[in-house]
Order: C-alpha cells, then sequence, then structure tokens
C-alpha cells in the first residue's frame, strides 16, 4: 500500500454561495508527480489554496503529511498561480528568507539557495535585484523559491504557465529530478502534452467536482476500450472477436468485442503470424479531457 | 516565535535602507546642526533684527503732557522720552520718524487712564510699547514722585516677581522664567510630536509594505509559510524596532550637537521632574505603536493598490492627530473633560497622553483608565487586524466590501 502524502475527504469551499469546491477526494502518495486538471475556473487553485492553509474549508478534512493543513508548512513547497517576488531585494537574500521562513537555518539557507541558483543557470544574477532579472529568469527564480528548502512535497499551481519552450523542458527535466530524488509532485496544469508527459495519476474536476480520478494509464485504457494497434507483414484474416479491422500500409487499427487485447494477442502467436509491434491504443488525454467536460455540460 | 523574529529581521533590514527613512532619520539632526549654525554665525544679527523689528527704540518715544504730571521728565528718562509742547509738532515727529511712537496723554488721564499712542504704522510696535516696563515705570514714577519714595515706586512698576513652587513638585527643583514656561510646555509638547510622528512614520512604512506585497503578488508564498498573525506580528515588532532606532539616532544626535548637557537636559528634565511620566511616556509610546501599526497592517491589506491603502488608513491618522489639532486647549487647561474623553479612547489616547503628561498632573484614574482601554483594545485589534489582513491580503484587484470585513471577523 502506497504511503499517503495527501487527502482531502469531501473538501467543500463556497464564496459568497457560489461553491468553488464540491465534495472533493483524492489522495497523492508517496514519490508520486500527480496531476490537477480541469478547465479554467474549475476550481483547481482553490483547492490548493486551502490544501496549503490560505483559505478555509467550509466541509471536509484535509491531511498533508497525515497532519491538518498549516501543521507542516516548511516540509511543503508551493509554487502559487499568482506570482510575485520583492523586487527590490537581491536574489539570493530572496532566497535565504523564504528558506529561513520555512526553518532551514540560514548558513544551510544559503549553500541550498546557491546550489539551485547553479542547476537554474542563474549563479551569476545572486547579487543582483530581483527587478534585474527577465521575466524567464523570475519564473526559474519563482520555481527555487518553493525547492529551496528541500521540501517532501512539493505543490505545484500551473508552473508552466508563460514559460518559454526551453524553459519547460527545463522544469520537466527538473521535476523528473525532484521525483527521482524522492519527492512527491503534485501540480495543477491545463496543458494536457505536459501533464500525459509527467504525471502517474490524474484528478480531473469540473465545476469543483472530481470528475476522473486515478492512475493516467488506466483512465486513458478506460477511455479506449479495445483498441489495438498492430504492426504485422503476414496477412491477419479474420479474427475471433475482432469487430472492424482498418489497415494502413502494414499496421491495423483493431477493435475488439468480447475479447481482451491479451486475448488477441495469444490468438496472434497461435496462428503464426510474425508481431512486430502490438500496442494497446489510447486516447490523446486532451480528447479525454475534452469529451468528459462536454458530456457534463450537455447534462 | 522564530519565524516572527525572522520577518522583524527582514522588516528592520529593509526598512532601514529606505531612502524615505534615511532622510526623515537624518533631517531632524541636520536641521538641529543647521540651527547651531545659524546661531553659533548670526546670532547677534538676528537678534539686534528681531529687537529692530518688534522692539521700538526706546529712545525715539515723544510724549505730549496735557495733564502736566510729566514735566519735566524726570533726569533718569530724559535721554530715552522726549517731551513735545502740542500733538501737531509730536506728530511731525514720527512722520519725520525722528520719533517711533507718540504718547498723548491728556487732561483727564487720572480720571480715564486713557492715553493715545501715535506711530507711523501702528499694530504691534503700539501693542509692544504698552506693555513695555519702561513706560509703565515711567508713568509710576513721574505720578507718585512727590508721595512715595523710589524703591516703591519701583515695587509698584514691577510689584510680582513669582517664583513658583508646587505642592506636589516641592521635592523638585522649582524654576522661573521663561525657561521654565519652554522646558515644561514647549519642550514635551515637540516631543509628543515626534514621538506621534515616529509612531505614524513607522506604521505607515507597515502600511506600504504590506501593500506593495500585496500589489507584487508575493503574499501567497509568504503565506504558505507563516500564518497571518505571525506575519504581522513580525512586522509590527521589526518596524517598532525601527522607530526605536530614529529615536535614538534623534537623541544621540541632539546630545552630541549640544555638547552633551544641554540638549539631554532640555528633552530630559520635564521628564526628571517627574519619572513617573517618562516610565508612562514609554508605556503609552508602546501601546500606541501596537494599535496603529496592526491597524495600519489590516488596513495595509485592504486596498487594492498602495495609494488606495494610503487613502484608508489616512481615516484613522486623523483620528490620532486629532489630539495634536487640539494643541491649543491643551496648552490652556490639560484637564478639561474633552481633554479627558479622548485620552480614554484607545484610538486617540496614545497622543493625548503622550501630549498631556509632561504638562500636568494627569488624573490617576485618567492614567489607570486609559491604559486598561488600550490593552483591552489591542488584542481585539490584533484579532480583527489579522482576520481582515489574512482576507484582504488575497483579494487582488477587487477590495473586500464591509459585508465581506464582518463575514471574515465571523469566521473562526
Amino acid at each position: 500500500m502506497p504511503h499517503t502524502m495527501l487527502e482531502t475527504r469531501n473538501l467543500v469551499k463556497r464564496y459568497d454561495g457560489f461553491t468553488a469546491v464540491d465534495d472533493l477526494s483524492f489522495e497523492v502518495y508517496q514519490g508520486d508527480i500527480f496531476g490537477l486538471l480541469g478547465p479554467n475556473g474549475a476550481g483547481k487553485t482553490t483547492a490548493i489554496r486551502t490544501i496549503m492553509d490560505i483559505f478555509k474549508p467550509d466541509e471536509g478534512t484535509i491531511r498533508v503529511l497525515g497532519e491538518p493543513p498549516g501543521v507542516v508548512r516548511r516540509r511543503i513547497g508551493y509554487l502559487p498561480e499568482e506570482r510575485g517576488l520583492y523586487q527590490d531585494i537581491k536574489v539570493l537574500d530572496v532566497l535565504i528568507y523564504l528558506a529561513e521562513l520555512k526553518g532551514t537555518p540560514r548558513s544551510t539557507a544559503r549553500e541550498q539557495a546557491l546550489s539551485w541558483l547553479e542547476r537554474v543557470e542563474l549563479s551569476e544574477w545572486a547579487k543582483h535585484k530581483v527587478r534585474d532579472l527577465s521575466r524567464g529568469m523570475q519564473q526559474k527564480l519563482q520555481f527555487v523559491v518553493s525547492v529551496v528548502h528541500g521540501p517532501e512535497l512539493l505543490i505545484l499551481d500551473e508552473p508552466f504557465q508563460g514559460l518559454d519552450p526551453i524553459n519547460v523542458d527545463l522544469l520537466k527535466r527538473l521535476i523528473r529530478e525532484l521525483q527521482a530524488d524522492g519527492k512527491t509532485i503534485m501540480l495543477s496544469a491545463h496543458q494536457m502534452n505536459l501533464v500525459e508527459a509527467l504525471c502517474e495519476r490524474i484528478l480531473l474536476i469540473d465545476d469543483g467536482k472530481g470528475v476522473l480520478y486515478g492512475d493516467l494509464a488506466d483512465i486513458k485504457r478506460e477511455h479506449a476500450p479495445g483498441t489495438v494497434r498492430l504492426r504485422t507483414s503476414d496477412p491477419i484474416g479474420a479474427l475471433p472477436g475482432v469487430a472492424k479491422a482498418e489497415q494502413r500500409d502494414d499496421t491495423f487499427t483493431l477493435t475488439l468485442e468480447g475479447i481482451t487485447p491479451q486475448d488477441l494477442l495469444r490468438e496472434l502467436l497461435d496462428r503464426g503470424i510474425t508481431v512486430e509491434s502490438f500496442e494497446v491504443a489510447t486516447t490523446p488525454l486532451e480528447d479525454i479531457f475534452i469529451t468528459v467536460v462536454k458530456e457534463r455540460d450537455n447534462a | 516565535m522564530r519565524r516572527v523574529l525572522i520577518v522583524a529581521r527582514h522588516e528592520y533590514l529593509v526598512n532601514v535602507r529606505r531612502v524615505g527613512f534615511i532622510v526623515m532619520t537624518a533631517l531632524v539632526p541636520l536641521l538641529g546642526a543647521a540651527g547651531l549654525f545659524v546661531a553659533a554665525f548670526f546670532g547677534g544679527q538676528a537678534a539686534s533684527f528681531l529687537a529692530s523689528t518688534f522692539v521700538p527704540e526706546e529712545g525715539n518715544i515723544g510724549i505730549v503732557d496735557e495733564l502736566g504730571a510729566f514735566t519735566p521728565i524726570l533726569p533718569e528718562y530724559e535721554e530715552l522720552i522726549h517731551l513735545y509742547p502740542d500733538e501737531e509738532q509730536g506728530r511731525a515727529a514720527v512722520r519725520s520718524e525722528e520719533m517711533a511712537s507718540l504718547l498723548i496723554v491728556p487732561e483727564d488721564y487720572m480720571d480715564s487712564g486713557q492715553v493715545t499712542i501715535i506711530t507711523k504704522e501702528g499694530g504691534f510696535s503700539a501693542a509692544v510699547l504698552e506693555d513695555s516696563d519702561t513706560i509703565q515705570a515711567f508713568f509710576v514714577d513721574h505720578l507718585l514722585q512727590d508721595e512715595v519714595d523710589p524703591q516703591v515706586r519701583r515695587r509698584v512698576a514691577d510689584p510680582i516677581k513669582p517664583v513658583i513652587v508646587s505642592l506636589e513638585e516641592e521635592a523638585g527643583e522649582a524654576e522661573e522664567g521663561p525657561l521654565s514656561i519652554i522646558l515644561n510646555l514647549m519642550v514635551p509638547y515637540f516631543l509628543g510630536i515626534l514621538l506621534v510622528m515616529t509612531i505614524f512614520v513607522t506604521s505607515g512604512y507597515l502600511l506600504q509594505g504590506v501593500a506593495k506585497e500585496k500589489t507584487s503578488r508575493v503574499m501567497e508564498i509568504i503565506l504558505s509559510s507563516v500564518t497571518a498573525r505571525e506575519l504581522l506580528a513580525g512586522k509590527v515588532l521589526g518596524l517598532g524596532a525601527l522607530g526605536l532606532t530614529q529615536i535614538v539616532i534623534w537623541l544621540g544626535s541632539s546630545v552630541a550637537l549640544s555638547g552633551g548637557s544641554a540638549g539631554l537636559l532640555g528633552i530630559a528634565l520635564p521628564f526628571m521632574v517627574r519619572p513617573q511620566v517618562l516610565i508612562l511616556g514609554v508605556v503609552y509610546y508602546v501601546l500606541g505603536f501596537l494599535v496603529y501599526a496592526v491597524l495600519m497592517g489590516g488596513v495595509g491589506a485592504l486596498g487594492t493598490t498602495q495609494q488606495e491603502s494610503q487613502q484608508l488608513a489616512g481615516i484613522f491618522s486623523l483620528m490620532a492627530a486629532i489630539p495634536l489639532m487640539l494643541g491649543g486647549f491643551m496648552f490652556t487647561n490639560p484637564n478639561m473633560a474633552f481633554v479627558r474623553v479622548l485620552s480614554w479612547f484607545p484610538l486617540t489616547a496614545p497622543t493625548m497622553m503622550l501630549l498631556r503628561l509632561p504638562m500636568t498632573q494627569v488624573p490617576t484614574v485618567d492614567v489607570v483608565g486609559s491604559i486598561v482601554m488600550l490593552l483591552l483594545a489591542i488584542p481585539v485589534i490584533l484579532w480583527a487586524g489579522s482576520k481582515v489582513f489574512r482576507m484582504g491580503l488575497l483579494m487582488y484587484g477587487k477590495r473586500p466590501g464591509l459585508r465581506q470585513v464582518l463575514r471574515a471577523l465571523r469566521q473562526a
């Protein structure tokens, strides 16, 4: 059983009679890169702010690293959607101050800040004021702020927002490195390709409600049931349980009915067909996202 | 607590480097130094300029004696006062500036006491002449010259040289003359204003700081590390230390500029006469700073821009300035009912008491009552301030209405 780092149960948050988060329950496990997805205004940021103890929930419970929100602030790193830094203070001083607020001793904070500045190629800017940095540099610095104190759990609200492709790649690499170091990451995003590339588990929310939740591979499989992609130069003929077959060159897209992909693969091997490649076809996450949200809108 | 201290240190270090703080801190000693420079180099000229402007030359006073009691003029006044046979000649002398002023003593002077004073420009110099000790003595000496011996005449002309002794202050040294008035009234008053200024300057920094953090969107990161109450407490502590730094620099520079003793004596004497005033002064200063710093923190979080926050804060600054505006009333009666009421109201109490304490023996009930009211008010303001602070911090581009503020206060 994986260790739970973050858990919400029946979370509700309302503003002026409007329910921004509605009965939301999910878990983030240790070592996860967990994606919180949803269209604009779905309630992602409100859910995150409630987890971060910036807002108080109206109903439900939250456990962060086993504790109620606000108890373990120093073990969490947070990149808010609304970003900003002290413009008149030097880069290194900002990092040291914010790391100290998270409980890191000053000397350690300094060492870690310098190390992170090197990782994001901002070492030579350490003694400059934040306002001297370009927008892209400030965004990288903002990310460093969330990790400089070495948190166990990292919560990133729209981390790729406004980044150029080079910095998107850099951030993806850093997130993977953090995961490899044993950190747990929860990120909210609306760029589905990035979520697909990074996350193992997701929660899709719409109108404050959780509508898709679980292992990303499972979700994709569920939304593309019984479709396999097969490459072979042998003729395949009529196969039992295959309702539809489309061929392009030597690649077949087969729609299954009443059998699993494993059954089909066994049948192909039994018939002595040379299988050059065999994959369970999945629908892109973006398509699943659009379909689910539209279905809810039409309902 | 550690996080409160980290915020406090950060606030102190950031604000101590502010241009506004450096200018304000340097301005008072610089003005003092400029004053000393002016006094040292131009003191003599300035004094004679003031004398020539405001005090008429006594040698240039003419008199027309219709009563006959002033003729001939006694020898000791001959150089100062000149006799004219009639008003016409006297007026001509004033017109030609031979005389600065002319006194006409009518025949019915003994009944009416009326004397006409004619000057070229009128106004202030006539009023000064009326109160002149020389003129008073001139009249007494001439009217009583044949009846009373000179010593009694001198006493009649200047009957009282007061030495004031307060029974409550009998242990202290009694003082006399204008220096006493300056030390007892003016110095504490301006010291009070100075202290009030530091409260507003430093709580103003808090307001600016909060508004800036809010508009630069850095607040959410801070609030993910510390609670709103820790943040507010750290800011109040850091900026309190900043205000203290300013006062220490001002006092230190005044001591240095005056060569040590004089400046320190001038500031400390009214307090030293009654040491409890000094202690109470510190108490009101601290309480006043706490009230206003927390208020400014809360208000700073409400505005969407720094300007908007400052406009909102203006309401409270005005309230605290009321006692300063009432300075005139306090000079005449520091224990009047209205002044006492304002001493009990927590938002005006610190300013009012800082100004009142050195001026008079404030009734004990006022001191105890105002401190109790402040002590009760501070936790309430801190509680409400941090609620509003927390709510206001995260409302970007939109100012919370009264309903939202009230709802934030109701929330646990």
